[in-house]
């Protein structure tokens, strides 16, 4: 659950927050390819390194470590499982090569998430010419799950007044009782989805004509600086024969 | 009023906090006593939902204690405290899900594990009281909206509980759907049922109801009969209710010197106080 | 000379798969600046004649739909919803199924994109917006954490900064308490005036809605029984819509022998006209 935290969206006032969300998720995903493609034990610790470099000046470092420290379990998870099957020095090298490429992972994509808001990755996706019902999808999704864990907490009051039983009992029949949840909540669901169907139908969504966007982004001098940055960093990586 | 009523739900000083910090209730004391017919009334987001949610243990006191019928909430798991204090929530779609309107009403019987002759008999009773026995083969999305208000009431009444709480009964329903949801209230209080209602609509709550609390911001701000609550302009305006149109009428009268007081709360006393005073 | 906007004769529809019709023989004219009440018993069909004004019926419902219509010009089985978009608002019931974005600034631009009106107009009728309707502090908020009456604000908003020449609202304060109902109804009267629409509104608490009706219009089982001022027209259907004080206490004087008038169905009014007729009442005695 800690883990989790790392990827909600918080907006902080960085050079990394002010990059287009294009360029953090084109050095999120370099980090992150870096991580999968390197063997070695060295990269993945520079690659660690420099993740948490960027999650520092992004004033994101304790958030980092934070959801490091909540995935210790799935990590350590991960070091045994590689090092039992090949218990040995080497075999300790590689399994703690595959952990820290997992904390890697974990870390760039939750930097990505932290400092990126849903709305964000919605424009982003347009701007890369995506179909605009991708990112209306996108938003409404977003915009809708706290609608829905409310729904899905209404549906078991009213359920468990009369007298459905989802505190106590035995494990199966308790989760046959939350499944008595399921037909009102997906009923409800789809009705409201009708209802949503139809206001955004109404609100023009579909015109014949070309749709314009209010808010559209622009690459600055930052956003090259970091793209640049990165592609060179790699590619000093790669010819260094450390890939 | 009997003072000696038995006191069915007790609030002492109750707190509660969502888990997301929101303090919905700061210090509410209060009971319903058996047989009364209270209103409660406030705000969206006033509390009132919150507060309705503890009498079945639905949810539990952040601080202080809920006690129905001597036990309290918190020992009591929420079927059984269900089986004393019956909520019909708001919107019935959110809880239908039977094959037939006969099962979505034997549903909590069942629950409670009562025998099935004994189901039988009681859905039966329930359905033709709210006048749904004709449809009790039928899928209860193919009601219309009011019917399935009736059947989501149905469904309480059948295991007799001897609280009924109704949750915005009103809300959204037309002039004889409204009428029909007197009448009903009108019959649970000749059964000699307790009944709690939800509601801001004050117009409905001027007959039947003996008590009204009104809540704002997570406390009671005031308790009386109608003839007090409902005429109280300030203690109405700081829970965005409106006063009565009789009482805005009788009021504006008032101000005009035509009447000598505005606490009438029918168009039948006010139609004859404003002819005695023209006399 | 009032300007027509819309012109409905002798409509009839039904839904698919359904053998009945839910609107039967509908005829009925709407012109600008009225703020037409529409009201009826559930299921007389007044949210099926709502939908015909902006085109989701027959577009989105399908079904069959007969008759002559006239929406401004425009027929709606020729003509599809995003089109109506451009000419007739719809405020729907529920707030939380109308706003689908997490920030009120994008849902107003929502409508304005769709029509394709240029970034920097946009931007210049989202400051305008949310000044008129005094949401500036609600800009980025999500309307998870608006209260329901922001909630109906900020959908009419996103609904009026389309500048539609006909405002449909379907039950708009049925998830609201007295006040805010009161409030929200009140700007949208004024709106209506402001900007000269036609505004059908469906409400069934009358106390409240009344009041800010120039016309109004009864259905039931799908015809339209009575349409006409608002105190005859409630009168003369007061045993299925029922009547608020206000009405009731008129019929009442009126049946007493005193004729009561009031310039508006608020009780301030009906204050001034009962004093006015007491006077009058006095200088014959």
């Amino acid at each position: 659950m800690e883990a989790l935290q790392a990827f909600k969206t918080i907006k902080k006032n960085t050079f990394f927050d002010k990059l287009d969300p294009r360029t953090r998720f084109f050095l999120s995903a370099a980090l992150a390819a870096v991580a999968i493609i390197s063997q070695k034990l060295l990269t993945q610790s520079v690659v660690l390194l420099s993740v948490l470099i960027v999650a520092s000046a992004a004033k994101r470092g304790r958030t980092l470590l934070k959801s490091i420290r909540g995935s210790l379990i799935l990590l350590s998870m991960i070091f045994t499982l590689n090092f039992i099957f090949s218990p040995s020095v080497q075999g300790a090298i590689s399994a703690l090569t595959m952990t820290l490429r997992f904390m890697s992972l974990i870390a760039s994509f939750a930097l990505f998430f932290n400092s990126t808001s849903p709305e964000e990755i919605a424009i982003a996706i347009e701007e890369v010419g995506a179909p605009r019902d991708l990112s209306l999808l996108m938003n409404m999704s977003f915009r809708f799950v706290p609608t829905l864990a409310g729904d899905i907490q209404i549906v078991m009051d009213a359920l468990r007044s009369r007298g459905l039983e989802l505190e106590r009992g035995k494990l199966l029949t308790r989760i046959r009782n939350y499944v008595y949840l399921l037909v009102p909540l997906i009923i409800f669901e789809v009705r409201r989805s009708m209802m949503i169907a139809e206001a955004i139908e109404a609100r023009g969504y579909g015109l014949d004509v070309k749709p314009t966007r209010l808010v559209s982004l622009k690459f600055s001098w930052k956003d090259y600086l970091v793209i640049v940055s990165t592609l060179l960093g790699t590619f000093l990586l790669y010819f260094s024969g450390f890939l | 009023m009997n003072e000696e009523a038995e006191r069915i739900i007790e609030v002492e000083e109750v707190f509660f906090e969502y888990p997301d910090g929101v303090q919905a209730l700061r210090g509410v004391t209060t009971h319903v006593a058996r047989g009364e017919i209270v209103a409660l009334m406030g705000e969206n987001g006033a509390g009132k939902t919150t507060l309705i949610k503890h009498f079945n243990g639905l949810l539990k006191p952040t601080r202080g204690t809920v006690k129905v019928k001597g036990r309290d909430t918190r020992r009591v798991s929420v079927a059984e405290l269900s089986k004393t204090v019956g909520i019909v929530f708001q919107n019935p779609d959110h809880q239908l899900f039977a094959e037939t309107v006969f099962d979505e009403v034997a549903f909590p019987l069942r629950n409670f594990g009562f025998p099935e002759d004994v189901v039988e008999r009681r859905v039966k009773w329930a359905l033709n009281i709210l006048e749904l026995y004709q449809y009790r083969d039928r899928s209860p999305f193919l009601l219309s909206v009011g019917e399935r208000k009736r059947l989501a009431i149905a469904s309480i009444l059948a295991y007799d509980p001897e609280v009924i709480v109704l949750d915005e009964p009103t809300a959204g329903q037309d002039y004889l759907q409204k009428e029909k949801i007197s009448e009903i209230i009108k019959l649970l209080r000749l059964m000699g049922k307790t009944i709690v209602i939800v509601t801001h609509d004050v117009e409905f709550v001027v007959t039947y109801v003996q008590r009204i609390i009104v809540m704002s911001q997570g406390r009671i701000i005031a308790e009386g009969p109608p003839s007090e609550v409902l005429t109280d302009f300030a203690t109405l305006r700081r829970s965005k209710l409106l006063p009565p149109q009789c009482v805005r009428i009788a009021r504006a009268l008032y101000g005009k010197t035509v009447l000598s007081d505005y606490r009438y709360l029918t168009v039948d006393e006010l139609h004859r106080k404003i002819f005695e005073e023209l006399r | 000379m009032r300007e027509k906007l819309v012109e409905l004769r002798g409509v009839s529809y039904k839904y698919p798969d359904t053998e009945t019709f839910t609107l039967r023989d509908i005829s009925l004219e709407g012109y600008r600046d009225e703020l037409i009440l529409l009201i009826g018993p559930s299921g007389c069909g007044k949210s099926t004649l709502a939908r015909i004004f902006n085109g989701l019926i027959p577009n989105f419902y399908g079904g069959t739909l007969l008759g002559d219509i006239d929406i401004a010009g425009y027929d709606p089985r020729k003509t599809p919803t995003a089109k109506f978009a451009k000419i007739v608002g719809f405020v729907f019931q529920n707030p939380e199924n109308q706003l689908f974005f997490n920030s009120v600034e994008r849902e107003l631009a929502f409508g304005l994109e769709n029509l394709g009106v240029p970034p920097s107009e946009i931007r210049e009728r989202v400051e305008a917006a949310l000044r008129e309707y005094g949401i500036e502090d609600l800009r980025s908020r999500s309307p998870f954490e608006l209260s329901s009456g922001q909630q109906q604000k900020v959908a009419l908003a996103s609904v009026m900064i389309m500048q539609p020449q006909i405002l449909i609202l379907d039950e708009p304060t049925a998830n609201l308490d007295p006040l805010s109902a009161l409030k929200i109804l009140g700007l949208i009267a004024k709106k209506t005036r402001e900007y000269r629409m036609l505004t059908i509104l469906i409400e069934h608490r009358l106390e409240i809605a009344l009041q800010f009706a120039s016309r109004v219009v009864v259905m039931q089982e799908g015809r339209i029984i009575a349409d006409g001022p608002p105190l005859e027209t409630v009168l003369e259907a007061e045993y299925i819509v029922g009547a608020p004080a206000i009405i009731q206490l008129i019929k009442r004087a009126r049946a007493s022998g005193l004729p009561l008038n009031p310039a508006r169905l608020i009780p301030e009014s009906l204050a001034v006209e009962v004093t006015r007729r007491m006077r009058e009442m006095r200088r014959y005695e």
